[in-house]
């Protein structure tokens, strides 16, 4: 679940240690999607004609600025990679009084940053059992999204106004699910700053124009030692909203991987703990199994 | 000895289970009811009904190509509104809810784009929330009219496809009639006092068969859809063969629809439209549209529904029939709920006439208990006059409390 910058589907944060991936749709060639736009962006920048040299230095310190933080943003997501990640989720809801409740998915992933398509299937309690959510990404716009309640044998689409309500209960909202393209929004490099002892830069983004948020805003905290994000808070205005922290982050299959999330929500003053089991990479998937007829296959 | 002629085997199984415990999942519940209506009704003086439904629903994905499902119901009641033969349902067509029941029975493969389903399914069509014009292969239990449950159908279903254009085709072989109410029972509506004979239903021989084109773009999605087969709601034929005693027979006529169905997510609310027109060879059966325009729209905790339904008859003929999804047209429709906090819930629906001549209202309070339990208690309000098809049912106000353990 993300911050709502580069967003991810309940797909752990991962990071660092670059493993041989394919080429092609998801391969590494989207990663600096774009990095092109930049560099066009810059050269017009520096064209000479009527800006003095200093005036030129002074307009360039900007947007070499946000390209570092887009850079550091792109390298996180080019180091966390894969074609596919499966996982079992195991939450556990705690609400402003305490009160503990637990849930269980598996989660199957289709690709990387921005094409990717995500199933999340609840298999725990009884009660949600078989219920599922569909997310499809765009590296353009926002991602589609589809539930499937098996109790009522419909398919729902989540309008993107709904978006910003909780997931199931859950202290992730729709919009926390999707996992999205860096092109979608304008990074700034704020600073540096330690998170339990490891020094991290503090990146802020904002979606860019025409791009639909519930916030207005967002902080990460990305490790400099691995490119590993270990906080996220994400606003509304300038009111922190909702904090997610990964933790107990390990190395599986070459990917760094958080194993645990904590997403907290302020104003409800409830968090949900995620905790990835038998998380594997590059498990054998079908496209075809990542649409609204496969949704509809209640397994 | 026994146990060297058994170890293999249990290893084997166990082996087996452990295998199959990759691509197998199962879930199910069992449910008790407590139904109290406040009134009695001209022909049913029972005003307490306690009803208990065990479901048990099972998959297996052989592999990545083939998945199995099969589900049961089992069902006891203190109103005979379930049989009390103990025999095993498949085609639904029993008046009463069978005692065991098989819920649903299928294969499916899946290739590519291609996806095959054979056996007893349950296929939906349509995107409106309340009411489904569109909705031919989805027949009801109609038993308490307003509380009512999907049966699924013998059929064959064949899907072809990516996430942007599906095309569905179902042919049924096997006709599955909605479940009407029980004649000497209160959501009958009949007068006391009339010697009351249900015949044998005339069921349609031959097959129905459905195609729906659906389209899934970035900023709507719709569908068009075609049904030719047989209404599963009935209508009735009147015998008087000697003063104060009527034989019934219920049949089903020819349906041929036409329908279609929008999604469109406007920046406040996402509107969803549903219509079809219907046109029947059977010289008894009208000819009319039924249409549903509703918006909805989340948020926090809160989901609100509301919509219009309606009906165009562009040709009267029939005089008795039983049809629920018509009686709901003309009529002011909205849900809304609000999810208190992770095992507490509340729910409202509602339907009000246009004319004012029928009301019908339920809200729905329910938590969880840990993992497993649930209980819900609801109460449902129906208002009108004896001649609106709502407010006919108006002494069937009734709240209900319901235990449900799921595993």
């Amino acid at each position: 679940m993300s911050s709502a910058s580069w967003g991810w589907t309940p797909v752990p944060r991962p990071t660092s240690t670059p493993v041989a991936r394919r080429g092609g749709p998801g391969g590494p060639a989207q990663t600096w999607r774009s990095a092109p736009r930049l560099r066009e962006h810059r050269s017009k920048l520096a064209r000479p004609g009527g800006i003095g040299p200093l005036a030129c230095l002074l307009l360039l310190a900007v947007p070499l600025a946000a390209q570092d933080a887009r850079q550091i943003v792109a390298e996180s997501q080019r180091r966390g990679r894969a074609d596919s990640q499966r996982y079992e989720g195991s939450l556990e809801v705690i609400s402003a009084n305490n009160k503990v409740s637990k849930k269980h998915w598996q989660s199957d992933r289709l690709g990387s940053y921005g094409n990717s398509k995500a199933l999340i299937r609840f298999t725990e309690p009884a009660e949600v059992k078989g219920v599922a959510l569909l997310v499809v990404n765009h590296p353009e716009r926002s991602s589609d999204q589809w539930m499937w309640t098996p109790a009522i044998g419909r398919d729902r689409r989540i309008a993107q106004q709904d978006r910003s309500t909780r997931f199931f209960g859950t202290d992730f909202s729709f919009e926390d699910l999707e996992e999205r393209d860096v092109g979608q929004f304008d990074y700034s490099l704020q600073g540096e700053e330690a998170i339990d002892g490891a020094p991290c830069w503090r990146i802020e983004s904002k979606p860019k124009e025409g791009k639909s948020s519930q916030y207005t805003s967002s902080r990460v905290w990305i490790r400099k030692d691995n490119y590993v994000p270990v906080q996220y808070e994400n606003y509304v205005k300038d009111k922190l909203v909702r904090r997610l922290a990964e933790k107990d982050i390990q190395n599986i299959q070459g990917i760094w991987t958080a194993r645990q999330l904590e997403m907290t929500d302020l104003g409800r003053k409830s968090r949900t703990i995620l905790k990835l089991e038998n998380v594997r990479y590059n498990v054998p998937m079908k496209d075809a199994d990542f649409t609204v007829q496969a949704l509809r296959r209640q397994m | 000895m026994t146990r060297r002629v058994l170890g293999p085997g249990f290893w084997a199984l166990a082996f087996a289970a452990g295998a199959l415990g990759q691509s197998f999942t199962e879930r199910g519940f069992l449910e008790t009811d407590f139904i109290g209506y406040p009134q009695t009704a001209p022909n049913d003086s029972g005003q307490a009904i306690g009803e208990a439904l065990f479901r048990y629903e099972a998959f297996y994905k052989l592999d990545s190509d083939w998945q199995f499902a099969g589900g049961i119901d089992a069902r006891a009641d203190t109103h005979e509104q379930v049989d009390r033969a103990w025999e095993l349902s498949w085609d639904d067509r029993e008046s009463r809810r069978p005692s065991f029941e098989v819920r649903q029975l299928n294969a499916t493969y899946s290739k590519k784009k291609l996806t095959l389903v054979l056996g007893k399914q349950f296929v939906r069509w349509g995107k409106a929330d309340i009411l489904n014009p569109t909705d031919r292969f989805a027949p009801q239990d109609y038993l308490s009219v307003v509380d009512s449950d999907f049966l699924a159908i013998s059929a064959a279903r064949a899907t072809y496809g990516g996430q942007s254009n599906t095309i569905d085709l179902v042919w049924a072989p096997l006709f599955t009639p909605s479940r009407i109410p029980l004649l000497d029972q209160r959501w009958s509506n009949l007068p006391s006092g009339i010697a009351l004979t249900e015949l044998p239903p005339s069921f349609p021989g031959g097959s129905q068969f459905g195609a729906r084109w659906n389209h899934i773009g970035s900023v709507a999605e719709y569908s068009l859809s075609f049904y030719d087969g047989h209404n599963n709601l009935p209508l009735f034929n009147f015998q008087e063969p000697q003063p104060l005693t009527v034989d019934v027979e219920r049949y089903y006529p020819q349906m041929r629809m036409y329908g279609g169905d929008a999604a469109i997510p406007l920046k406040g609310v996402t509107v969803k439209a549903e219509a079809a027109y219907f046109t029947s060879a059977t010289k008894t059966e009208d000819e009319y549209a039924l249409y549903v325009v509703q918006v909805e729209r989340q948020a926090g905790e809160w989901f609100f529904i509301g919509g219009y339904a309606g009906q165009v008859v562009t040709e009267h003929r029939s005089v008795f029939d039983f049809a629920p999804d018509r009686g709901l047209t003309s009529a002011f429709l909205g849900r809304a709920g609000c999810t208190i906090d992770t095992n507490r819930s509340v729910a409202l629906e509602t339907a009000v006439r246009q004319n004012g001549k029928g009301e019908w209202a339920k809200l729905e309070y329910s938590q969880a208990f840990g993992a497993h339990w649930r209980a819900t208690a609801a109460f449902t309000l129906i208002r009108g006059d004896e001649s609106d098809f709502l407010g006919q049912y108006r002494r069937n106000s009734h709240t209900m409390l319901a235990l449900r353990y799921s595993f």
